[in-house]
């Protein structure tokens, strides 16, 4: 097993398109709805609030369960360069839930845009709010070890 | 792994003393003494802090010596790891969709030129 960076999360993928349309599908509700969610999930409900300190509440949809809601705030939001948004789970009002205790309640995602060549990098990354602070990636680097040992 | 038991090792993992005790164990099984020392914390502190490992399964508290040496265990660590790893795979699922919704609407967008 290799070494796993736990704690945050970055993914990236270079699509082939232009910048305004994949800053389109993140920050407007009828894009976003068409693809946001992971494979045989769908994204029923959309509100996006797109300013600092303004609100998203969304759905997903699993093919056989009921639906998860999902709220928080933009906390920075370049156009067609960088929007960060916490991130957690919440009922359909958008009261946040807790995922249990000692679970990061609110994720804070980063979603930066780069264009070349007609082309657009999006990439995202995803760490825990509290965690943020707490130095995690530096207490795992050793731990990681541990993991590729075992 | 139980939902309960990931949220345990994230509680005991929130701690930043406790997360410096698992990087020391890393490298070879302590005494609570040799623990304690650098933090300059009282032994109960530091066999607080190590209860709350234990009961996390984070480690083992070997019964072998009179010192009773606590010991890393990786299994809840790796528990981490795939819970964050699920993330990453749902972002990639994600991101498929997201490259095929560009394609449809950018091929409309083509078809309603003509």
């Amino acid at each position: 097993m290799e070494q796993v960076e736990v704690g945050q999360i970055e993914v990236s993928r270079t699509f082939e398109a232009p910048l305004e349309l994949l800053w389109k599908a993140w920050t407007e509700p009828e894009h976003f709805m068409q693809w946001y969610g992971p494979k045989g999930f769908t994204a029923p409900t959309c509100e996006i609030d797109l300013r600092v300190g303004g609100r998203h509440l969304w759905s997903m949809q699993s093919p056989d369960g009921n639906p998860m809601y999902f709220t928080g705030s933009y906390k920075e939001v370049e156009p067609m360069e960088r929007l960060v948004f916490t991130d957690s789970m919440s009922d359909a009002e958008g009261n946040v839930l807790g995922m249990g205790e000692g679970m990061p309640e609110s994720m804070d995602v980063t979603v930066t845009f780069e264009h070349a060549e007609g082309k657009t990098t999006v990439t995202v990354s995803h760490m825990g709010a509290e965690q943020a602070g707490m130095g995690w990636e530096q207490a795992f680097d050793k731990l990681a070890s541990v993991l590729t040992k075992s | 792994m139980t939902k309960d038991a990931l949220s345990l090792t994230f509680s005991a993992l929130a701690d930043p003393t406790r997360r410096q005790i698992l990087a020391r164990l890393a490298n070879g099984e302590l005494s609570v003494t040799q623990l304690a020392e650098p933090f300059k914390m009282t032994m109960p502190g530091v066999s607080k802090h190590l209860k709350v490992l234990e009961r996390a399964g984070l480690i083992m508290r070997s019964r072998e010596a009179q010192w009773r040496p606590a010991k890393l265990q990786a299994e809840p660590l790796k528990e981490v790891a795939d819970w964050v790893e699920q993330y990453r795979h749902n972002w990639e699922e994600s991101f498929d969709k997201l490259d095929a919704y560009l394609k449809t609407i950018q091929s409309e967008d083509r078809d309603s030129d003509k």
